[in-house]
């Protein structure tokens, strides 16, 4: 029985859980085609009108994918951040205002430069693609974070977007941003940079918010079942968390 | 034969190895966590790579902004000379050489240091900026708790009871709310992570 409740078996059936609705949502959703409604984060929401802002006076947005990178603790975060991306891509290229990309962490830098370059060949414009608008700055977070601006997007960009893994640092992309006088927005998942970007900007996605990206932005089908996923886990865990403390309480 | 190759070669590679890794995780007693750490090694050293591809990104980006003049080429200049200065002492000395820990002890960490002093001006004037942006009680409520926790940590004479009042808004409602924080982070990540080993998320494929 100690064994059954184990760590081991308590990560085994949370991951199959997951499983299990991840791909029974995805099985249901695509038979009767149910609608998704979710809370909206104007923060993630909002980016398709900044874009349209951005397509209006010719100058890009600038995204900034943070310091995490592949094979680090911090490999879902960046994946999280590359969503932002993915959900505004295809729109910026469209416009023409291809979007600034910043990493400080090389190993972002051929998946974000891939995700530009399928949306050019989506939108048939293959020729237009410039790897260069992907800018690798730092490897050290707070030499990323004060050169992500200066250095990686040196040209006017209506809007700084920091999506990804980020500390207290990110409060530098903010501070520029703020005597530019250009538009902030933030999806992050750390207390360190939600405390840095709260007074900063109204316009922030906190903590889980961030892995909600990709289906408030393109509301593609695998991000709403996820989201739907995560949100049926939460109450699951909230359950979970007042039925333990009920038996605490009861039990003394 | 190329949507084999493009599509479900790489969905193969991904999942199997993403699925070894995690089972090697789980059983750590089995052989499974040989496998786990045989790819945790490829991953280093595909990550030693990126960073090439890294450093060429940069000499590429800024070599343009320098040959079209664009706004601010001059740093980019004193980057790339920087740049190629750099990996000159540790190429003849080595990475414990005099030289490389000089250039460690006398540049990257003065301005490292500089950097992160720098950011209790940025923390603060955002602060400012907050009261001047956003008017309004919970902005207000915001920085009193600013406040209250630095005056909290300040030996003051007479206000000893800061130091209680801090421990309990770092203790209940911070930690309380850092916890439902972390809670929804690894919720968020489970199942990000299991969309990519399931092939519901491809970044590696092409179709």
């Amino acid at each position: 029985m100690n064994d059954f409740l184990g760590p081991t078996a308590w990560a085994v059936l949370s991951l199959l859980l997951t499983t299990v609705l991840l791909v029974g949502l995805t099985i249901l959703r695509r038979r009767r085609e149910l609608a998704a409604s979710f809370r909206e984060i104007p923060a993630l929401s909002e980016l398709p009108e900044e874009l349209g802002r951005a397509a209006e006076t010719g100058s890009p947005i600038h995204i900034a994918l943070g310091r995490g990178g592949l094979g680090s603790v911090d490999t879902v975060t960046s994946l999280a951040g590359l969503q932002v991306l993915e959900g505004l891509v295809d729109a910026a290229v469209s416009y023409d205002v291809a979007p600034v990309i910043t990493v400080g962490d090389p190993t972002l830098l051929p998946l974000a430069q891939d995700l530009l370059r399928r949306a050019y060949e989506r939108n048939e414009a293959s020729e237009l693609y410039d790897p260069g608008r992907v800018r690798f700055i730092a490897p050290a977070a707070t030499a990323y974070a004060a050169g992500a601006v200066p250095l990686g997007a040196p040209e006017d960009v209506t809007a700084n977007v920091a999506a990804g893994t980020f500390g207290a640092e990110v409060s530098f992309i903010a501070d520029i941003s703020s005597r530019h006088g250009t538009a902030k927005r933030g999806a992050v998942d750390t207390a360190q940079a939600i405390g840095a970007l709260y007074p900063a900007t109204s316009r922030l996605a906190a903590g889980e918010e961030l892995y909600a990206a990709g289906a408030e932005i393109s509301k593609r089908e695998k991000y709403v079942t996820s989201l739907i996923t995560e949100d049926i886990l939460r109450c699951l865990v909230v359950l979970a968390i007042l039925v333990a403390a009920a038996l605490a309480l009861i039990g003394s | 034969m190329g949507h084999v190759i493009k599509k479900w070669i790489p969905i193969f590679i991904a999942t199997g190895s993403g699925l070894l890794t995690l089972a090697g995780y789980l059983f750590p007693d089995t052989t499974l966590s040989a496998y786990r750490d045989q790819f945790i090694e490829w991953v280093v050293i595909v990550a030693a790579f990126a960073l090439i591809l890294g450093v060429l990104n940069i000499l590429r980006v800024h070599s343009q902004r320098i040959v079209n003049s664009a706004e601010g080429w001059p740093y980019s200049l004193i980057l790339l000379v920087a740049a190629s200065i750099a990996w000159i002492p540790p190429l003849f000395s080595g990475p414990t050489g005099s030289m490389t820990q000089g250039i460690l002890d006398y540049v990257i960490s003065p301005l490292g240091g500089a950097l992160a002093a720098l950011l209790a001006v940025t923390l603060t004037l955002a602060g400012v900026r907050l009261l001047r942006h956003r008017r309004d009680p919970l902005s207000v409520l915001f920085i009193a708790v600013v406040a209250l926790a630095l005056l909290g940590t300040t030996p003051l004479l007479g206000f000893e009871w800061l130091g209680e009042v801090r421990a309990w808004l770092i203790q209940v409602p911070g930690m309380a709310g850092f916890r439902g924080l972390l809670l929804g982070v690894a919720l968020g990540t489970v199942v990000t992570g299991l969309r990519v080993i399931l092939g519901r998320d491809r970044p590696h494929s092409e179709l």
